[in-house]
């Protein structure tokens, strides 16, 4: 998903909120490394999700909170390994179409309907239900083409083409399982309630307040990435929205809550200098936040320009003033959390405006206008980029950044502020120079859809396309189609390997920085986790003290 | 003339009256639902006419990865498919049934939405106006016509109070009240204690306007002859003050008070989003961000309707404070 996340007002008096509730707190951390069984932790977000079922449209909020209360079918560890978890193991057909899956026997959801073969094809075919309005989970497994149950628990999954990436994508939230019964319902009973096999389960949703969870208690088939199995320890999740980042942090450190997550950059340093805050920070797999250029026009249809562009943008520089030295520097297409993430393109965007001046003159832009931008034939070296109202307030101090150093060398860059579909339709109708966005999934297949030329098309009559640059190479694409007809480790590594170095070398994007999972963590609230698919919150193994 | 001829007067002019009152009220009610069917059309038109398409909006906006099928399914859905006019005219027809469609991003019918979020919203309104008069009162009716000093440093206070931004306010509150002192919860909407804070963040700016303009009033007020026939009687200052003085100075404060309705739901807005409360303020930034046609119809009706309501309800306020009013008509 490329959505960006907004904190409705960038507020000042973060400050004075900061210091605020530090007196009470004596700081002796309880060294428990026990786990204590009971009690009910308060969660702390941004975001509230539109819909409690991630199938539906499938946006990161949702799959914070299903991750809670859905199991998947397989797997992921930190490595990127792929492990079992609802399947117990799988066969692939040697043409990469067929996916045999083994389920487990012992798994029930909340309302007791039994897990097996006909769950799973029912899971499948809602998500590719158009109906079902999926937008994440649907778009990942285009290539479904049906089920067929075996037996009781053995279903053979088919696709249209070799996926290689679709265990990948299986392991992530988006793609929960859940239960048939439920699924039978309409999308609106199932958004409020949704019914999974989880450690946990939706017992009431407050709109605008508060989704309140309830420990599983038959819950045995945690995934071999837990640290424990057998239910929760917790009784029970409140899941709180708090959209203000700066009112989240301080009801952090007043321990009015246990966990939030989305920390602001800004408070970091004051989380790291509390005792009674400790900080879990992940990247994001999947494509890092960035800008793309349009190379279907001028300029940026010269590479040479591209990359005159990405070195003359002191991200590094705009990094550490916007985001205060908490965000790392992204290079490559790939972050650094990605599946077969090679770290060789981490300095080919390195700030260097010399190389910049190099280039823009071998491109033929030697030219000076009154106001010192560059200019050919007469026309001035500008390019736009589209700020939209979701956009958040610090992405554009950035990229007001990246307009003060991009100048230095002759570019004209114009922030261009306006409405999200007045965005989507100028993205539809090409005209934009740059497109701020990111893409977190857990493969590097990412790379197909945001550059493969079959994604230029508009996914349909909406006019909207996912390959923002408009690159298109029927090389780029046979790489990445090989890429997902083999299986095998190793080839798969040498093919993204060679799409990384192909996309980098593009220069189709200035990458900025990776998307990241930021939670805050009170001395009340222990053995929270991050799962790695997407690197989601998971309180399976969390336990509360007082 | 007897004293049966007089009763029967008293009952004429009395009847006479009431059926003014009625017509008034029945022609402010006729313009108050014109003003909706506006807001109505208003509302659908700007939306609709806002670049960008409904389904993308309906489906996530520019960051969703909707397949053709799912575009195509939730255009039919919706009735996207039809003409813009054709759209308008059954959407109408759906109002007039007091069907207000269902919300593209909640999934659930809008009044069943407003059903939700509407009483939070109520409950921090109502208690804001009520406190901001509270404070009007405590400021204005002790300090005015106390001399230079006194009257000039509530003066400050009031023009200060209503500069503050509501969620400068909110922010401040939070800090000393909430995570200093940890008298007031940070968030929530269900506990009498969680409403205390941001009803002060509204009442006060407002409480800052009202207190300005019942303050001038106050002042003429007190300086008129029938004011110093009351201090002759022997009354105390504080009942001169309340009993007499208030009840002519309040009419400017109370019509100010129908336009304050409206302020404080937009208030609503930044208050709920700053202390995570629920209410329909912060779910209508929600809906036009997203663009969710049919939510933002019904919270702009149920917004413009309160509004109306209020206005009607202070019109006949103004009748029974001051009953010279009620001779205007004829």
């Amino acid at each position: 998903m490329n959505v960006t996340t907004r904190p409705l007002i960038p507020w000042i008096a973060i400050a004075a909120l900061a210091t605020g509730g530090c007196e009470r707190a004596e700081p002796t951390r309880v060294q428990s490394d026990q786990p204590v069984h009971g009690g009910t932790l308060v969660y702390a977000t941004d975001r509230e999700p539109t819909c409690l079922d991630p199938h539906v449209a499938g946006d990161m909020p949702q799959v914070f909170l299903a991750q809670q209360y859905l199991d998947s079918l397989v797997s992921m560890d930190a490595d990127g390994h792929i492990g079992p978890w609802l399947a117990t193991r799988w066969d692939v057909s040697a043409d990469g179409l067929h996916y045999t899956f083994h389920l487990r026997h012992d798994v029930r959801f909340t309302d007791g309907t039994p897990f097996n073969a006909a769950a799973l094809k029912a899971n499948l075919d809602h998500i590719t239900d158009p109906k079902t309005q999926s937008s994440t989970a649907g778009g990942y497994i285009r290539q479904y083409r049906g089920t067929q149950v075996l037996d009781e628990y053995t279903a053979v999954v088919e696709l249209a083409t070799p996926y290689a990436a679709f265990l990948e994508v299986l392991a992530q939230g988006f793609l929960g399982m859940q239960s048939p019964t439920a699924l039978a319902r309409s999308r609106e009973a199932n958004c409020e309630s949704p019914v999974g096999s989880g450690p946990f389960k939706v017992v009431r949703w407050e709109r605008q307040s508060r989704v309140l969870l309830a420990r599983n208690p038959d819950y045995d088939w945690a995934p071999p990435t837990a640290r424990h199995q057998g239910p929760a320890y917790l009784d029970g999740i409140t899941w709180t929205f708090m959209q203000e980042p700066s009112v989240r942090f301080a009801s952090l450190q007043a321990g009015e809550v246990d966990v939030i997550e989305a920390l602001p950059p800004e408070s970091h340093e004051a989380a790291r200098r509390n005792p009674d805050v400790e900080l879990i920070i992940a990247q994001r797999p999947g494509n890092p936040t960035n800008g793309t250029f349009n190379i279907r026009r001028a300029p940026f249809d010269d590479v040479r320009v591209r990359e005159a562009f990405v070195r003359s943008a002191d991200v590094e520089g705009a990094l550490k003033s916007v985001y205060f030295g908490e965000f790392p520097r992204a290079g490559g297409p790939l972050s650094a959390a990605t599946p077969f993430y090679s770290p060789d393109f981490e300095h080919v965007q390195d700030y260097d405006p010399a190389r910049a001046a190099q280039l823009l003159d071998q491109a033929g832009w030697t030219g000076r206008d009154a106001q010192g931008y560059r200019t050919k034939h007469g026309k001035r070296l500008q390019v736009t980029v589209l700020i939209g109202t979701r956009t958040p307030p610090s992405e554009q101090t950035l990229w007001e950044q990246v307009q003060a150093t991009t100048r230095q060398v002759g570019f004209d860059l114009v922030l261009e502020q306006m409405s999200d579909t007045q965005t989507t339709a100028r993205q539809a109708a090409w005209d934009y120079d740059i497109r701020l966005g990111y893409w977190n999934t857990n493969t590097p297949d990412v790379l197909r859809i945001i550059f493969g030329s079959a994604f230029i098309q508009p996914a349909g009559v909406g006019g909207y396309h996912q390959n923002t640059a408009g690159y298109s190479d029927a090389g780029f694409d046979a790489l990445m189609d090989s890429a997902l007809a083999t299986q095998d480790p190793q080839q798969r590594r040498a093919r993204y390997l060679r799409a990384q170095q192909q996309a980098a070398a593009q220069y189709l994007q200035l990458v900025t920085y990776p998307q990241s999972t930021r939670l805050g963590v009170y001395r009340t609230a222990h053995g929270v986790r991050l799962e790695s698919s997407l690197a989601v919150t998971s309180l399976y193994d969390a336990w509360v003290t007082p | 003339m007897t004293a049966f001829n007089t009763t029967s007067d008293t009952r004429a002019l009395r009847r006479e009256r009431l059926a003014a009152l009625g017509r008034r009220a029945g022609i402010r009610l006729l313009g108050g639902l014109l003003v909706l069917w506006a807001v109505a059309t208003l509302t659908f038109f700007a939306l609709r006419l806002m670049p960008g398409d409904p389904v993308l909006a309906i489906l996530g906006g520019a960051s969703g990865n909707p397949t053709p099928e799912t575009l195509e399914a939730t255009r039919q859905e919706y009735g996207l498919d039809k003409p813009l006019a054709v759209q308008y005219v059954a959407y109408l027809g759906r109002l007039l049934q007091g069907d207000l469609g269902a919300s593209y991003t909640q999934h659930m019918p809008v009044t069943r939405v407003l059903a939700e979020q509407g009483g939070a919203t109520f409950e921090l309104t109502i208690a804001s106006l009520l406190l901001a008069w509270v404070l009007v009162l405590l400021l204005t009716v002790l300090t005015a016509g106390r001399g230079r000093l006194v009257g000039g440093l509530a003066s400050l206070a009031e023009t200060v109070s209503a500069a503050l931004p509501h969620f400068w306010l909110g922010i401040v509150l939070l800090a000393v009240f909430a995570f200093g002192l940890r008298w007031f919860p940070p968030a929530g909407s269900d506990s009498l204690a969680a409403l205390v804070l941001p009803a002060f963040s509204l009442a006060i700016p407002l409480a800052g306007f009202i207190a300005q303009v019942t303050r001038e009033s106050l002042e003429l007020t007190l300086e008129q002859p029938f004011v110093l026939t009351a201090r002759t009687r022997g009354l105390s200052d504080l009942a001169v003050r309340f009993r007499h003085a208030l009840r002519h100075a309040l009419l400017p404060g109370i019509s100010l008070s129908g336009w304050a309705i409206g302020a404080l739901m937009s208030g609503a807005v930044v208050c709920e989003v700053i202390f995570s409360r629920r209410g329909i303020g912060r779910q209508l930034y929600q809906a036009v961000i997203a663009q969710d046609m049919p939510l933002v119809i019904g919270i702009s009706l149920v917004v413009a309707a309160v509004y109306v309501l209020a206005n009607i309800g202070v019109d006949l306020l103004y009748l029974w404070i001051d009953p010279r009013q009620q001779e205007q008509p004829r």
